[in-house]
């Protein structure tokens, strides 16, 4: 069975490196910072660092805390979850990674009757919730206080602030990729009870992301940065840097957060400090149906397959 | 390290030495036409196309340094059309001093005092667009001069009014006299013109980043 999680972890870290590299990579991309092969090489470099310095307290929290892991039916509630995440990314659907993972394992626990911290849980939801609300707020204020700043410095010392601290945002998210995302994943592997090598395992999930930002990334990264997103350098940075720390705080407290939401909490931010009428209710109306919707789909395929593969085994 | 992988840092120097040449050059051109309607000498009429040239190099490689990733893709077109603005300054250069070559100078004596005040204020408005542009590089009031320039482009504005119904009261029976005092006179006055959107146009680019 540790094959078949195995399997799945690593089909979650090719599926995330495809999509979630856009989130890093493509405010600084779109702004002409950095190539686009330098920047995925980044990216690699800093998701494994993420996980191996930062990804410990969220892979304890989704691997330990949350559920009871019985490795025999791990595999199948990852393998969902895998299924779940290429099919969304393949056909654009709005699932969020973290919701179908945990949704999975919470799937898997009432199948197998076993215990859920449900402390943990409601942390986890509301972690999902004030996380993009706390993203948006940090946005709107570090807008206001960095558009103060910035009036007072000469046009081209601006520039070349922007062009260091746009890459310096996009570290920031491409290590919380690592230490957040990644970790999500590798938590119930790695808590798993099944003997592993931590660096190999790493080492490996970090090279799949790598490979997917590599081989399936560029057309998400480049439409979204020069395309979708017509985010100026200054807005790019702000909602980028906020996103950032808000993953990382997170991060510490070793609660599973989604990347995507907290950039558009940030993005959102920015926005307000232009206009409140930029908050686009139907926006958050969609946000709430997709958590509902990963969540719930997960945890009753990963149910009703652990159930199967019970009877079976 | 850092300005490595961000690399363009030098090319992004060599951009902003090239442009305060360029406007350099602007100046002294501008210079170059004041002295030639102010002594009439019209050896100094080929001094403006050679620097129009000279000019034309300069602005060949700001434009090839830019692209060559100099700034953020975002100000790119920005600081390449204030160029191009400013480039337009020189054709009407180039026409004044080649159309002066041809004034009638019995009809010129009439006009000079309002064409030499025209042109002293073409050069004080490129100067001023000079130091605005150096206002880009270390933070100094870039407003008062956008302001300073607006000033001059008036008083143009009014002594071309003057200029104009002095040159009405004037019989010219030849076309191509009339011609030729009409374009002088419409490119002289039109460089204060370009010198005051090249001006609008950086401070748009100051405050594109904000």
């Amino acid at each position: 069975m540790t094959e078949l999680v195995l399997l799945a972890s690593f089909l979650i870290a090719f599926a995330i490196g495809s999509n979630d590299a856009s989130n890093a990579l493509s405010i600084s991309i779109g702004a002409g910072v950095i190539k686009l092969k330098r920047a995925i090489f980044l990216f690699g470099i800093l998701v494994f660092l993420g996980i191996w310095l930062n990804g410990n307290r969220v892979m304890e929290t989704v691997g330990k805390n949350l559920i009871e892991i019985h490795s025999k039916t791990l595999g199948f509630s990852l393998l969902i979850s895998a299924i779940l995440i290429i099919l969304s990314n393949w056909k654009k659907l709005p699932l969020s990674t973290h919701q179908i993972i945990i949704g999975s394992l919470i799937g898997n626990a009432f199948a197998e009757g076993s215990t859920i911290n449900f402390i943990s849980l409601l942390k986890i939801l509301l972690s999902w919730i004030i996380s993009p609300i706390t993203a948006l707020f940090m946005s709107f204020f570090l807008y206001r206080i960095v558009e103060k700043i910035f009036l007072k410095v000469a046009l081209f010392k601006i520039e070349r602030f922007l062009k260091i601290f746009l890459l310096i945002s996009a570290s920031l998210i491409s290590y919380n990729t690592g230490a957040n995302e990644v970790a999500t994943v590798l938590g119930p592997l790695i808590y798993s009870g099944v003997y592993i090598n931590f660096f190999l395992i790493f080492s490996v999930s970090s090279f799949l992301v790598f490979l997917g930002a590599y081989l399936l990334s560029y057309r998400v990264i480049e439409t979204v940065g020069k395309g979708i997103v017509p985010l100026d350098p200054l807005s790019g940075f702000v909602a980028q840097i906020s996103a950032g720390i808000t993953l990382f705080s997170f991060t510490l407290l070793g609660m599973p957060i989604s990347t995507t939401y907290c950039m558009i909490g940030a993005i959102t931010g920015v926005g307000m400090t232009k206009d409140l009428r930029t908050v686009k209710l139907e926006l958050i109306k969609k946000i709430i149906l997709s958590w509902g919707l990963s969540l719930s789909l997960a945890l009753f395929l990963s149910l009703i397959i652990t159930k199967i593969v019970l009877k079976i085994l | 390290m850092l300005e490595k992988l961000i690399g363009g840092e030098k090319l992004e120097k060599r951009a902003l030495e090239y442009i305060q040449n360029y406007l350099k050059i602007f100046i002294s051109a501008q210079e170059c036409l004041k002295t030639l309607l102010l002594t009439e000498d019209l050896e100094r009429s080929y001094c403006i196309e050679n620097l129009e040239r000279e000019a034309d190099s300069v602005r060949r490689e700001i434009i090839s340094t830019i692209y060559k990733g100099a700034f953020l893709p975002y100000i790119r077109p920005n600081l390449c059309t204030f160029i191009e603005i400013t480039e337009k300054a020189f054709d009407f250069l180039k026409t004044c001093a080649f159309e002066f070559r041809y004034i009638n100078k019995e009809f010129y004596k009439d006009i000079k005092d309002d064409v030499v005040r025209i042109a002293s204020i073409n050069v004080e408005m490129a100067e001023i667009l000079y130091k605005a542009f150096q206002s880009l590089l270390k933070k100094d009031n870039l407003r008062e001069k956008n302001l300073a320039i607006r000033i001059c482009e008036k008083k143009i504005d009014e002594l071309k009014l003057n200029l104009t119904e002095k040159i009405r009261q004037k019989e010219i029976t030849n076309f191509w006299e009339g011609k030729n005092v009409s374009d002088f006179t419409e490119a002289l006055a039109k460089i204060s013109d370009i010198i005051e959107d090249a001006s609008d146009y950086l401070y748009i680019l100051d405050i594109s980043l904000k």
